[in-house]
């Protein structure tokens, strides 16, 4: 207990340093999605910040409707930071607030559960594998069908409900077969750290075609997350492959388990710690030059695995180490060219993921690498910057405002007349797709990998490297 | 804490998510963007029309509360700051552009429209509006119209009073009148004129028909780089003599400069520099070059050791970025800062600013100068922690000699943040008992009640016939802004 009492002491006078750089100019309103809908200053990041302030100076309670109201309603999309001339971290501070409103009151339900079924292996395993029995009986694909068009009515009031919006967010996470004519040749329902493992068996050094992968290749390893091996494999196989084809020699690594980024947001920051821990073991023990992302939520976190874990002398290096070899798979393909396959004639917006564009400062690689793939014409999409709602679990826990943001998304994918959208992020993917699929829309949601591994795939890229 | 039955009023207006009456939840409108003053609103009303705002006003005051209007909050002068438990009405809301009519460049917009926003939105018109303070990506139009801001162009172009064409305004009683509009020079009294400047004091604008201009043909920025602050102002104050009408002339500092580039907004300015001076030339294309080259070799003949052009429209964003951004970025300095708004004869830049650099010294304090140096306009950002009791009272009293400082030069105390609450102390400076009783009797005329933002402005109304007074002018102004701390 006073061990608690005192790391909330740290958490606080970590946040009055962090906090003391806001000089209220109020430039971080406009860009806060919360704010734009609401127009209320305590759902702002100015606003967040002054509450959290106050508690700070011992003027407000974190255990007040109040706070926990108003810092719940936060994404954590981290708009506000790149728009901050203080460089004020704001999305730090919104976990140790998280954290502090949680040690005076436990947060919802939902907020706690999530998180711990994702990170916890043996319990993740056995939900995913129910997920994906229930996704391939096609019944929440149908059931999607059969409420598309419901949600009628004004932005602000279009709540899906929880039931619905995880409905739709299963049948969204499915592979979009109508798009290419046939699905990627992936085997599902295995982990993509084994993919990669039997990938290499395969597809080894020795049998890629000149020139791909030489001697001395730079080494990636895949974080195969949580949501990401549970429901897109497609994805992480795919990962391993556009890697591959592009020089990179991917190496398993096993141990690894959730990257704890939703803990973290959602103020566990001890759960977070844990599953960081486990990861910078695994992750350091490969001795990789790069660890790969295909979830940017993941790579947000994983990229701040130093000062997550700066309070722990037994790991600190290691993180710090781990952290700087993370790079979102958009980085590193466009590193490399990317080397270029075969037509894929479509017309595609594209949504950046709020933790890669906000949190991490990527913005051209994923355009560039879209840009590579002959025959893709990327329509403009308004928008793009803004969070789609997802945020996590943020949807599924405040139904109503994340429906809101998630509606505003799903017109203006509309609005370009793409046959589909490409962003690089689970969350997201399941989001907009659910979003787009309540809307009664044939528009699909497609990983940037998932589109550059069909290049390769029409390309035949891959019976080359077989050969 | 408002009565229930006022809240129930209000609720009725706006709806219940349109009230905010808990005092947890009203901690965050406590301040604007000037942090030093801290009072607590007794509620928040956010209505989204004109027929809320008249509904909510007539509500308030019924009761005999005090309103304060408030656009986003980035005010400078404590001018949305709620004094006395008043009910701040926000126009947050209130944020959709009406219409934009390209042909006869006008557009009709609600007061919580974000200034830059409605420049994006006159762009595929080949138009814009002039006015862009450097809050100009969070400020609103309502905000912009109550304190008739400027910004870095108005020395070209004007403020925000020369835009604004008509109104439609919620008096204290809840009436809503309209004022101006319908042609360039409506008949009558420019009551368009007085309302616009008045600081929320007069009413509340729901309904602003401004002017647009059409986007300029060519624009060439400018990059002066000096060693000493005073040779930049030199060559601010050449430049103008010489007949060049830049459309922008900005000066920012040492200090500024160096927080600019740790910040995300770098923009190239050098660190080891004393002052960097932008200078921007827009219009017709042709003579753009002439005037330009013109200007360059004054930087140079008043001792800049390095003059350069912005090659692409990418390095000239970067440059503005590096100037509009500057106030938050000086966050990274210091956690809080008071900015001054001192308004000076051009011809009395390079005095001013060795003077002010020496009351910083003298008190031991960092002052960062980042401002309008075309149109005189100072900003004096003075850095202190407001925790440190001793820096706070050299700061008050560094701030007020440079204040006294401009006034003496024949300055005045505000360019265009407002006189709000923090200058309001400092009017007597400027204003004569006769010209202080004169506003007094316009603000009585559009609110005889006195509920419409009181305290703010004007210092309380001298005695009848009375000499200059000078016991009202500390009230509400906190002896110390330590004192406003709770």
């Amino acid at each position: 207990m006073k061990a608690a009492g005192n790391r909330l002491a740290d958490a606080v006078r970590e946040q009055e340093r962090g906090l003391l750089n806001c000089v209220h100019c109020g430039f971080c309103l406009p860009a806060c999605p919360t704010y734009r809908r609401l127009g209320d200053e305590a759902d702002s990041p100015r606003g967040r910040l002054y509450l959290m302030q106050a508690v700070v100076e011992g003027r407000l309670d974190a255990g007040s409707d109040a706070f926990r109201t108003h810092i719940g309603r936060c994404l954590g999309c981290r708009a506000c930071e790149p728009v901050c001339p203080s460089g004020v971290e704001y999305g730090h501070l919104l976990e140790l607030a998280r954290q502090v409103g949680g040690g005076s009151r436990p947060p919802p339900l939902l907020t706690r559960l999530l998180p711990r079924v994702f990170g916890t292996g043996r319990i993740a395993r056995p939900a995913m594998f129910l997920g994906r029995l229930l996704r391939a009986s096609g019944l929440p694909a149908l059931a999607t069908r059969m409420m598309a068009g419901r949600a009628g009515g004004e932005p602000h009031a279009q709540n899906p409900g929880r039931l619905r919006l995880a409905t739709a967010m299963l049948a969204a996470s499915a592979p979009a077969r109508e798009m290419f004519h046939k699905p990627p040749p992936a085997p599902s329902g295995r982990g993509a750290g084994r993919t990669a493992g039997r990938s290499r068996g395969v597809a080894g050094e020795a049998s890629h075609a000149p020139g791909t992968m030489r001697e001395g290749a730079p080494t990636v390893a895949l974080l195969t997350g949580c949501v990401q091996a549970g429901l897109f494999s497609r994805v992480n196989a795919a990962s391993v492959r556009v890697l591959e084809a592009n020089g990179y020699r991917v190496v398993p690594v096993r141990n690894q388990g959730c990257c704890g980024a939703l803990h973290a947001h959602g103020g566990d920051l001890d759960g977070a710690r844990a599953l960081a821990r486990r990861n910078v073991r695994a992750f350091a023990a490969a001795a990789v030059d790069f660890v790969a992302m295909n979830a940017s939520g993941c790579g947000a976190a994983m990229a701040q695995y130093g000062s997550l874990l700066a309070g722990d002398p037994a790991v600190a290096e290691r993180a710090n180490a781990v952290a700087g070899r993370v790079r979102d798979i958009s980085q590193l393909l466009d590193e490399r060219g990317p080397v270029a396959g075969a037509a894929v004639p479509v017309r595609v917006a594209y949504d950046a993921p709020c933790h890669l564009l906000h949190a991490q400062g990527v913005a051209d690689a994923p355009i560039r690498v879209l840009r590579s793939v002959p025959g893709v014409e990327i329509a403009p999409l308004d928008g793009a910057a803004e969070c789609c709602g997802g945020a996590g679990i943020y949807s599924l826990a405040n139904p109503r405002l994340g429906g809101w943001i998630g509606s505003d998304k799903v017109r203006s994918v509309l609005a370009t007349g793409a046959q589909a959208l490409v962003t690089g992020n689970p969350g997201c993917m399941m989001q907009i797709g659910a979003g787009l699929a309540l809307a009664g829309s044939g528009v699909s949601v497609l990983h940037l990998v998932e589109v550059v591994d069909e290049s390769y795939r029409l390309g035949g890229l891959y019976e080359r490297a077989a050969r | 804490m408002i009565p229930a039955s006022l809240t129930r009023s209000l609720v009725g207006a706006c709806g219940r998510d349109g009230v905010i009456v808990d005092e947890d939840r009203l901690v965050v409108y406590e301040s604007d963007a000037l942090t030093a003053y801290r009072h607590r609103p007794g509620a928040v009303v956010l209505p989204r029309t004109t027929a809320q705002v008249r509904a909510v006003v007539r509500a308030i005051a019924q009761h005999g509360l005090p309103i304060v209007p408030r656009g986003a909050g980035t005010g400078l002068s404590g001018g949305a700051v709620a004094l006395d438990g008043a009910v701040v009405v926000g126009t947050a809301r209130m944020n959709r552009i009406l219409a934009i009519d390209a042909a006869n460049r006008r557009a009709v917009l609600q007061p919580g429209v974000i200034n830059s926003e409605l420049s994006e939105a006159a762009r595929p018109h080949g138009l814009h509006y002039a006015p862009d303070p450097s809050s100009q990506t969070a400020c609103t139009i309502g905000g912009n119209v109550a304190e008739n801001s400027g910004g870095p162009h108005c020395l070209k172009y004007g403020v925000t009073s020369r835009y604004v064409t008509g109104l439609t305004v919620v008096l204290a009683d809840g009436s809503a009148v309209r004022l101006g509009g319908r042609g360039r020079d409506a008949p009558g009294y420019d009551l368009v004129g007085l309302f616009v400047g008045s600081e929320g004091c007069f009413g509340i604008a729901t309904e602003i028909e401004v002017g647009l201009l059409p986007l300029p043909e060519g624009v060439r920025t400018l990059l002066g780089v000096f060693d000493r602050i005073e040779d930049a102002g030199r060559a601010v104050s050449d430049i103008v003599s010489a007949g060049l009408l830049p459309a922008a002339m900005e000066i920012v500092d040492g200090p500024t400069i160096r927080a600019v580039e740790d910040s995300v907004f770098a923009a190239g300015y050098p660190t080891d520099a004393e002052a960097a001076l932008v200078i921007e030339f827009d219009g017709m294309e042709a003579g753009l070059d002439a005037d330009t080259a013109r200007a360059a070799a004054f930087c140079a003949d008043a001792g800049a050791r390095e003059v350069r052009s912005a090659r692409d429209e990418n390095e000239r964003t970067a440059l503005w970025k590096g100037r509009k951004k500057a106030f938050g970025a000086l966050g990274r300095i210091a956690p809080d800062l008071l900015v001054q708004d001192a308004t000076v004869p051009r011809t009395t830049l390079p005095s001013i600013l060795r003077g002010i650099s020496e009351i910083g010294k003298r008190y031991r304090l960092v002052v960062a100068n980042v401002f309008h140096a075309g149109d005189g306009n100072l900003h004096p950002n003075i850095l202190f922690d407001r925790r440190d009791r001793d820096e706070l009272e050299r700061v008050e009293r560094a701030s007020g000699e440079i204040m006294q400082l401009c006034v003496d030069s024949g300055g005045t105390i505000t360019g265009e943040h407002g006189v709000g609450l923090d200058k309001k102390h400092h009017m007597p400076l400027i204003h004569g008992p006769a010209e202080l009783r004169a506003m007094w009797g316009v603000r009585r005329v559009f609110d005889p009640a006195g509920v419409m933002n009181p305290g703010k402005v004007l210092p309380e109304p001298p005695p009848a016939g009375g000499a200059r007074d000078g016991s009202g002018v500390q009230e509400g102004r906190p002896a110390t802004a330590a004192a406003a701390r709770p």
